[in-house]
């Protein structure tokens, strides 16, 4: 006997192609296509609905990155090319997650350094790339143009656009077809006014990943969680201005307390434990890409993600 | 089909005697009309009434207990799909596997840890729930020592029996049917000896079948033989199988489509591919038991803390009553500290100005329950407010100074704060970690002036 599940959808997630090979115009050697979803996440009929990326987390200036992370990478993190080739060859990403800290530096003017990192992360790797510009308004204009000209052809995914911020990121991801993260801050409304302000600055709907901010877990999750879920059920119902796929980097996980002041024996174990189980979590609310910082995260995702993708109960289900 | 409360009034015995815990029989009526209470809480409905009361009146999905006292497993009655919707209300039990070819000593540690293994998160105290006995080796004696060994602990937790074959049920209950042990599974073979032993010890009975075709049969046939307390296992191989299933389950459940699928769900973490997932998924995926090996030290806190995110009402942040609060045995010249009455910060900076041993007054503003940071941005913090908490809450006649240290986060407020008091604002650090080495220097500094 069939059973009638009835949640009413109508809608789709749009498609976002992230990379491009040589066949498109660029050099990556794979390239993505996140969306298509149709209903509740993991319930798809259709085979063919890509289980959630993982991107693995790196940057050009490890300064304020995670002690944990410097310990475990080691001399990698002074060198995002090698890192980034690491994170592809032993780490078995998904894809990079480029995050040019050096730019966070007080006075930055050296704009040029820019390109010449994301070249060197581009060549390093064949995996597609997430470039995280500036944090600073004055010279994101500058920060993103660099970086959509060293990508041009690649199809990067370039973050973050907020709704105060997004015009240069909007231009670069414009004049070089790239595509663009949109983020606010953990509200569904927040999170439609920022697409509708993208779209009418000409950003095409399938050049937006929304980000939804996710709070770490024990620190605000509960709300991220529920976020994405009202973002993905909106989408379904019809809503086209939310009908994007969604990242989740959970990026305080490593410096809440209970992963900082966890038992140093056990420190790293404690980090994977809190990226695992909110990159799980995240991905049962419609998470499409997930963020992590510890290499060992990655292969502990990509079980579960495989074992959490099939389900044979179609038929009984209707 | 929803009755209406006078309509199901009418069904009522009228005795107005309370035993179904209700002052009258009006106000159990109007409970029952809202999902709120079970038609076998009255003692006096004959077969005819509860029949036709039954499925439409009690909550879509069922409660259920497992074991008793203080470490009680309260499952089921879960309302919606979403938790954004209402919220969801009763957390799953999270209990820690045995094998009964484990040695005795073996078998004491885990259950010790389940009874001691406490997280305090949020002022709340977070623990694991009971313990699982499997009957791995096959022999109804070894079970029953098994479960011996974890009673001579007194540990009072719920139990979960993990066998077949009901000969070994019965060796086990000999040591916990009096304690509502929970007993796994019922199948298509074994449903009438486990039925039996369900009722003569009031146990509550997990049923398992791998469709739901299965699941319904089961439900209607241990009914039948008058066994109400059931716990679904859909027996997942995969962790997708997992998510149709309970999904499934609790769609069914709470649109009262399928009636016979309004029971709590049962997961067997231990038995998937990945342990951690399976718990993550089980309770962010409506499992109501979920059954792990004895998990180590990180994924134990993240299984407790992705908990208590979820099963937390998204409407209402947890907060605290303003106030002023003391850390310590603070005297006229100790620290003031404001902060907001978002009770996650509020037990942060606590538990950090506990560990700088200084004792200190803490005052607590009232932001909704909304973070130094969200209530900035929000506006939920003024200086109005700051104001109006001093004189609410005395702190003139507490402290002889005129000083308050503010969170770094609300630094842009300090000069309004300053003009608004008229006392003078120390901007503290932005994150509470390092408040104890900013007392002893910066405040120290502060006092000798
Ligand atoms: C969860 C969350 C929410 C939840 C609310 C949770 C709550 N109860 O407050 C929800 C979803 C409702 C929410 C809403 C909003 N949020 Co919000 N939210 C968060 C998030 C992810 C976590 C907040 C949290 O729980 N922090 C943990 C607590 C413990 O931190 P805390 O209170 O600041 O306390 C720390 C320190 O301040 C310090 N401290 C505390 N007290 C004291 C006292 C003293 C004396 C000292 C020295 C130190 C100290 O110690 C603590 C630990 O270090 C943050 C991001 C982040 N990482 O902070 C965004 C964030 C705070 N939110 C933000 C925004 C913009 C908003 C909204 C205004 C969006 C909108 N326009 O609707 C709304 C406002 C709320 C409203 N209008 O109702 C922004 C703020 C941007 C900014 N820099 O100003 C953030 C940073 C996210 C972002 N990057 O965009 N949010
Ligand atoms: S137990 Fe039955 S008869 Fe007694 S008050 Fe309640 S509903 Fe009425």
């Amino acid at each position: 006997m069939a059973y009638d599940l009835s949640f009413g959808w109508t809608g789709t997630i749009g498609d976002v192609t992230l990379g491009a090979t040589k066949a498109d115009g660029g050099t990556r050697s794979t390239s993505y296509r996140i969306g298509g979803g149709t209903t509740i996440p993991f319930l798809e009929e259709t085979a063919p609905s890509p289980t959630p990326l993982i991107a693995f987390e790196i940057c050009d200036n490890p300064v304020l990155w995670s002690p944990i992370i410097k310990d475990y990478c080691g001399d990698l993190v002074n060198n995002p090319a090698e890192w980034a080739k690491t994170a592809t060859n032993d780490y078995k990403a998904d894809l990079i997650r480029l995050h040019l800290t050096s730019t966070r530096a007080r006075n930055f003017t050296d704009i040029g350094s820019v390109g010449t990192v994301v070249e060197s992360v581009l060549s390093a790797t064949g995996l597609p790339l997430i470039i995280e510009g500036s944090n600073e308004p004055k010279i994101d204009s500058e920060v993103f143009l660099k970086c959509g000209e060293a990508g041009q052809g690649e199809r990067l995914l370039l973050g973050t656009a907020e709704a105060g911020r997004y015009r240069s990121i909007a231009a670069a991801a414009l004049a070089f077809n790239h595509s663009i993260i949109a983020q606010s801050p953990i509200d569904i409304n927040l999170a439609k006014q920022l697409n509708i302000l993208l779209r009418e600055i000409g950003v095409p709907r399938d050049h937006i990943v929304i980000d939804p901010y996710t709070g770490s877990l024990g620190y605000g999750f509960e709300y991220s969680y529920s976020a994405m879920e009202r973002i993905r059920f909106s989408a379904l119902k019809g809503d086209t201005d939310l009908a994007m796929p969604m990242i989740c980097s959970a990026a305080d996980t490593l410096t809440i307390k209970e992963v900082r002041e966890a038992d140093p024996a056990s420190i790293g174990d404690v980090a994977v434990a809190w990226e695992f189980y909110t990159g799980i979590a995240a991905a049962a609310a419609g998470a499409e890409i997930i963020c992590i910082r510890h290499p060992k995260t990655i292969g502990l995702l990509r079980e579960a993600f495989a074992d959490m993708k099939t389900h044979p109960d179609a038929a009984e289900v209707q | 089909m929803a009755l209406k409360a006078l309509d199901i009034y009418k069904l009522l015995p009228k005795k107005n005697c309370k035993e179904c815990g209700d002052p009258t029989c009006l106000t159990f009526a109007m409970k029952l009309a809202g999902g709120k209470a079970d038609v076998d809480l009255c003692p006096y409905l004959d077969d005819q009434a509860k029949a036709m009361l039954g499925a439409s009146t009690r909550p879509p999905i069922r409660l259920v207990r497992i074991g008793f006292g203080e470490r009680l497993i309260k499952v089921g009655e879960e309302n919606v799909l979403y938790r954004h919707e209402k919220t969801f209300y009763h957390p799953p039990g999270i209990v820690f596997k045995v094998d009964d070819t484990m040695s005795p000593e073996e078998i004491a540690a885990v259950t010790r840890r389940v009874r001691d293994d406490t997280l305090t998160r949020v002022g709340t105290e977070l623990r694991f729930n009971g313990i699982a006995i499997e009957n791995t080796s096959g022999s109804p004696e070894a079970f029953a020592n098994a479960v011996a060994a974890v009673e001579k602990e007194q540990a009072h937790l719920p139990p979960i029996l993990i066998a077949k074959n009901p000969a070994a049920q019965s060796a086990a209950l000999v040591h916990c049917g009096t304690y509502r042990p929970l007993l796994h599974a019922a199948t298509a073979e074994n449903f009438r000896d486990m039925c039996s032993l369900a009722k003569q010890h009031g146990c509550p009975l997990v049923i398992r079948s791998a469709t739901l075709d299965g699941l319904v049969q089961l439900v209607r046939n241990c009914i039948a033989e008058g066994v109400q307390d059931l716990v679904l296992d859909p027996r997942p191989a995969t962790l997708g199988e997992y998510i149709s299933r309970s999904t499934a389950i609790r769609q069914l459940a709470i649109t009262r489509a399928v009636p016979e699928l309004g029971y709590p769900v049962y997961l067997d973490a231990a038995g998937t591919c990945c342990q951690d997932a399976a718990l993550a998924l089980g309770i962010t995926r409506y499992a109501s038991v979920i059954v792990t090996r004895p998990l180590m030290p990180g994924p134990a806190k993240a299984a407790l803390t992705l908990r208590q995110n979820i099963y937390t009402d998204p409407q209402k942040p947890i907060q605290m009553t303003p106030g002023l609060y003391r850390v310590g045995t603070p005297d006229k010249n100790a620290p003031v500290l404001m902060t907001v009455n978002f009770s996650l910060t509020f037990f942060t900076l606590q538990g950090y100005l506990e560990s700088s041993r200084i004792p200190c007054y803490m005052l607590i503003v009232d932001t909704e329950g909304l973070s130094v940071l969200t209530a900035v941005a929000a506006g939920k913090l003024n200086e109005m407010l700051v104001r109006d908490a001093l004189k609410k809450f005395s702190v003139e006649e507490e402290v002889s100074h005129r000083k308050m240290i503010i969170p770094g986060y609300a630094s842009p407020l300090s000069g309004r704060i300053e003009e608004a008091t008229g006392w003078k604002v120390l901007v503290g650090p932005r994150d509470a970690a390092e408040i104890g080495d900013y007392l002893h220097e910066e405040w120290q500094k502060e006092k000798a002036q």
